[in-house]
């Protein structure tokens, strides 16, 4: 499956990314980074909240009336003369993307940045038929002429990797002989890619918003490459997850805002590039043909459950930037193209909770997700929310089900409690020392393989309250 | 323009009602909003305010800065190719390049306008080989530095993101606080069912990637530097009511 | 003013101290303090790790058992949070959310209603030392408390307060998750240790014995020279010199 990166299971990845200091050192670096820059952009925003019950208001009342937008948008990319194609599955985009690329001949395709490409393999589709697809995102590029590694980061896909394992892979594959400054590596990739764009036959991106009342896509880029890819190619498609559609223009305004801010801390991107394709007849550069891609691939199933707010999302990665988790294992982890909070909560939702089911479990729920999420999607909610259905569907151990049941008795029994807490002393007094336990048994094992564990003293505090109601003083 | 294909619209859209939990819907009331952030911010503001705010935002987005009068625009401009070590430009062809008296530049043999050239290939040639592009901003969004500018015809796409710097003549008089009065024209149009150019530009500074290490790189795949030139089209207007009072 | 104090399981079983100290400090500002003797969990450890019938169980055991309280008060932002939770939890259960609500509306974490309910600024303790705050997360994102311990902490005479890096950090305990997640666990709270050392104080403080016993635990099982209290001890706490005021 496409989403899906890396094999073995997730507490082999996530050991393997505590392991990997150099990767944890850049991630932390990148996270301090980023937190700094979008608290300030934030603070200059004025009143931070308000922009976000906006920008909630925005995602829940187009998401509650997806249909209708979605309509009116693809009616009007019609108008303008732009084709339209509804996707169900991944199978069905990549052969119309096929098809059209047969249909122009094509050799060639440039690609931008897309997270619904990957999540669908629109590439590895491509190629099989023998088009030869090149990523122009500086972060893609990297990681596509390195053996295709995978992203660990939904807006810096190569945050994983440092510039000497980059300069290495460029020296190794295309030549490259001067230094690891990214400067000049990234000069290096303008000027090989200068040539590329000029002889693309098509242009690919994905779609930041769809502008449902004007038949528009947005992509908002820092690099150009998203503009030369919808520039120079006679044929644009863009690929959009269907929930990506935005009412009128005004609010992308917020919404655009709010992306650039939470992702980058930037005010806006370099480039925030309206497109109303295909070019007008007067118009000499431009896409000469343009399709809109809209892909389902899982998300209706989110629709109308407890989860639908996931379909808010505006891939900031702000909520990935935040993650304690993340921070310590890195994006390869996951095992999956969506990291971090929100890549757990959306990961089981599109492909299910076979190959997904550790990552709900992979939060502390110090909700620092949802705080810093500027559409407000309740995401360590949602985490708690897949443990339910993991629970309800007896997905977890029996050991733990039969703990938890245990739990609910004692809980609502006080008798129950009671007993419970009288006899924790005497169960672990063996391992007691000094009011202190430093190796426990069972669960606690791995409690104090950590930590030392407070042994439960002679007298809890309901019993000092009992003697001193007694005693009526101190 | 005949209307494009729309494929299995039907299906996809009936399935997602059905998810919803409910039928198509045709009509939808407009969201009603509460409070509208976007709206109070830089409403005050005057034009020598927000070209204070766009000055300093500037320094932010790695853009240099010229002010100019209509007088000295020309010289302004060619002070910059030669800060640039530029001799060739590809230019719009835009009525304002006369009206802001730049006829001597456009006519250099060295600048090359936009559709000027027989057919697509060629123009796009003509930029890609240029020191500089420059155009005129349509909106400029005095918050986050921004020109806005309406691509079409003699405005080509690839004038502001082919050549090697980049150079875009703003009059004042296109100063707005942020991208929430640009949205706002721009949907007014859609709103009258006026098809929009194909490609508007929000521009912010020269290009650039933070993809390695998250170390800033300016000057990717679109221009390396990037200048603003802020033109005082105000006064001569004022000057004009003085003398017709 | 009568408060009921709900002092969450694990106060009453491993710290029973940290208990005494509420009670005292209850009663020295006025408050008549019951212990409703029927208490157990709030049902948290079930609820988050998605067995939300078992959760139900507790928090219908607890809407009884606090149901004639005037007022609740908890040495734990993360319990009170998790009364907070109540009302959505039994959300389909009418009856019972009513009474959930009524529930949450009068839970207050231990220095939320020092400050919020009682105005009290100053409690009178002195505490000689150099210490720095660990604010919890459930206290700071879901009680949205950011101000009672940092008021009350910064009159506590003689203490020098130094802030934490990163003190938005979560440490790394998150209940089940410090056990079923132990490797990355680890990872956190070692973090955590690391910042408190930067500060070079010798008594960290937190508000919720959870995060303090798995901190607390991590520098005890790693031998290092630095006291753990919770609020509530540091804001009782008298010392010989110190008045009562
Ligand atoms: S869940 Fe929220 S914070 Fe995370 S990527 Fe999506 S919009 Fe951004």
């Amino acid at each position: 499956m496409a989403m899906k990166i890396g094999g073995r299971s997730f507490d082999k990845r996530a050991e393997q990314g505590v392991r990997d200091s150099y990767m944890r050192e850049t991630v932390r670096t990148a996270q301090e980074r980023l937190y700094t820059n979008k608290s300030q952009a934030e603070e200059e925003l004025g009143d931070w909240e308000e922009w976000r019950s906006l920008s909630e208001k925005i995602r829940s009342h187009t998401v509650d009336n997806l249909d209708y937008y979605l309509e009116r948008l693809s009616e009007n990319v019609s108008k303008n003369g732009g084709h339209v194609y509804f996707a169900q599955t991944a199978a069905e985009a990549n052969r119309y993307i096929q098809s059209i690329a047969e249909r122009k001949e094509a050799k060639k395709v440039m690609k931008a940045k897309s997270m619904v490409t990957e999540e669908i393999s629109m590439n590895e589709a491509l190629e099989a038929t023998g088009v030869e697809v090149i990523e122009s995102d500086l972060g893609e590029y990297i990681l596509q002429i390195d053996d295709h590694d995978p992203p660990s980061h939904i807006v810096a896909p190569a945050l994983h990797k440092n510039k000497e394992q980059i300069k290495d892979t460029f020296s190794r594959r295309k030549g490259y002989q001067k230094t690891s400054k990214p400067e000049e590596l990234t000069q290096f990739v303008r000027k090989k890619l200068r040539r590329e764009f000029l002889e693309a036959d098509i242009g690919i991106t994905g779609c930041n918003f769809a502008v449902a009342e004007s038949g528009s896509v947005a992509l908002v880029t820092n690099e150009g490459n998203a503009r030369l890819v919808t520039t120079i190619p006679k044929t644009h498609i863009a690929v959009m997850g269907m929930e990506r559609v935005v009412p009128t223009w005004e609010e992308l305004d917020i919404l655009v805002s709010m992306l650039c801010r939470s992702a980058v801390g930037q005010k806006l991107t370099s480039y925030v590039t309206g497109l109303t394709g295909p070019k007008a007849q007067e118009d000499v550069d431009g896409p000469e043909e343009f399709h809109l891609v809209i892909v389902d691939n899982g998300r209706s199933n989110i629709l109308g459950t407890p989860f639908q707010s996931a379909l808010h999302c505006i891939r900031c990665a702000a909520c990935i930037n935040v993650c304690p988790v993340y921070r310590h294992i890195g994006g390869h982890a996951y095992g999956s193209i969506y990291p971090g909070p929100i890549g757990a909560v959306l990961s089981p939702l599109l492909e299910g909770y076979e190959d997904h089911q550790d990552l709900p479990y992979a939060s502390s729920l110090c909700a620092a997700c949802t705080d810093a999420c500027p559409v407000k999607i309740p995401l360590h909610e949602l985490l708690v929310e897949h443990r339910k259905v993991i629970a309800q569907e007896k997905k977890t151990t029996l050991g733990e089900t039969f703990a938890m049941k245990g739990f609910g008795l004692v809980a609502s029994s006080p008798r129950l409690f009671e007993m419970a807490a009288k006899t924790a002393p005497a169960l672990l007094a063996p391992f007691t020392n000094k009011e202190t336990i430093e190796k426990g048994p069972g669960p606690l094992k791995e409690w104090t393989a950590i930590r030392d564990f407070p042994g439960p003293k002679k007298e809890r505090f309901r019993d000092w309250v009992k003697e001193r109601n007694k005693g009526g003083a101190e | 323009m005949s209307s494009g294909n729309v494929q299995n619209q039907t299906t996809f859209l009936n399935h997602v009602a059905d998810r919803l939990g409910r039928e198509r819907r045709t009509t939808v009331n407009p969201p009603s909003y509460f409070s509208f952030p976007h709206q109070k911010m830089g409403k005050e503001a005057d034009i020598s305010e927000l070209a204070k705010v766009l000055k300093k935002q500037c320094l932010a987005i790695h853009t240099d800065v010229r002010e100019a009068t209509i007088n000295n625009l020309r010289e302004v401009i060619d002070q910059v190719f030669v800060e640039y070590e530029a001799i060739t430009a590809a230019v719009w062809d835009d009525p304002r390049f006369h009206q802001f008296g730049l006829d001597s530049i456009v006519e250099r043999p060295q600048v090359s306008v936009w559709g000027e050239e027989p057919g697509r290939e060629a123009n796009i040639q003509a930029a890609e080989q240029a020191d500089v592009g420059i155009t005129f901003s349509d909106y400029t969004l005095a918050e986050s530095g921004t020109v806005v500018i309406m691509n079409g015809a003699g405005k080509g796409l690839s004038v502001s993101l082919l050549p090697t710097n980049y150079i875009a003549i703003i009059p004042l008089s296109t100063l707005v606080p942020r991208m929430t009065q640009a949205t706002a024209a721009i949907h007014e149009q859609a709103e009258k069912g006026r098809r929009l150019p194909a490609c508007i530009n929000f521009i912010s500074g020269p290009s650039n990637s933070a993809d390695i290490e998250l170390d800033l790189v300016v000057g990717v795949h679109g221009p390396v530097r990037a200048c603003y030139i802020l033109v005082d089209d105000l006064k001569k207007e004022k000057k004009n009511e003085h003398e017709t009072n | 003013m009568k408060v009921s104090l709900f002092i969450t399981c694990l106060t009453d079983i491993f710290y029973p101290d940290v208990g005494k100290n509420v009670v005292e400090l209850l009663e020295r500002h006025g408050c008549e303090v019951d212990f409703p003797e029927k208490q157990t969990c709030c049902g948290q450890p079930a609820f988050n790790s998605g067995y939300h019938k078992d959760a139900k169980k507790a928090a219908k055991h607890m809407i009884e058992t606090f149901e004639h309280a005037e007022k609740v008060v908890t040495p734990s932002g993360s319990c009170a949070a998790m009364f907070k939770e109540y009302p959505s939890l039994l959300k389909d259960e009418i009856r019972w959310r009513e009474r959930a609500e009524q529930l949450a509306g009068k839970t207050y974490e231990l220095t939320q209603f020092l400050y919020r309910v009682l105005h009290v600024t100053n409690t009178g303790a002195t505490l000689q030392g150099v210490a720095t705050y660990h604010t919890s997360c459930h206290m700071v994102r879901l009680l949205g408390e950011t101000e009672a311990p940092y008021v009350l902490l910064s009159n506590v005479q003689g203490l020098e307060l130094k802030e934490l890096p990163n003190k938005q950090n979560c440490c790394g305990f998150g209940g089940t998750f410090a056990v079923k997640m132990s490797t990355i666990s680890e990872q956190m709270v070692d973090e955590k240790v690391e910042h408190i050392e930067e500060t070079e104080a010798d008594v960290l403080i937190g508000a919720d014995n959870g995060c303090l016993m798995n901190i607390g635990g991590r520098i005890q099982k790693e031998k290092k020279p630095i006291k753990v209290m919770h609020i509530a001890e540091v804001l009782n706490h008298r010392e010989m010199g110190g008045g009562d005021v």
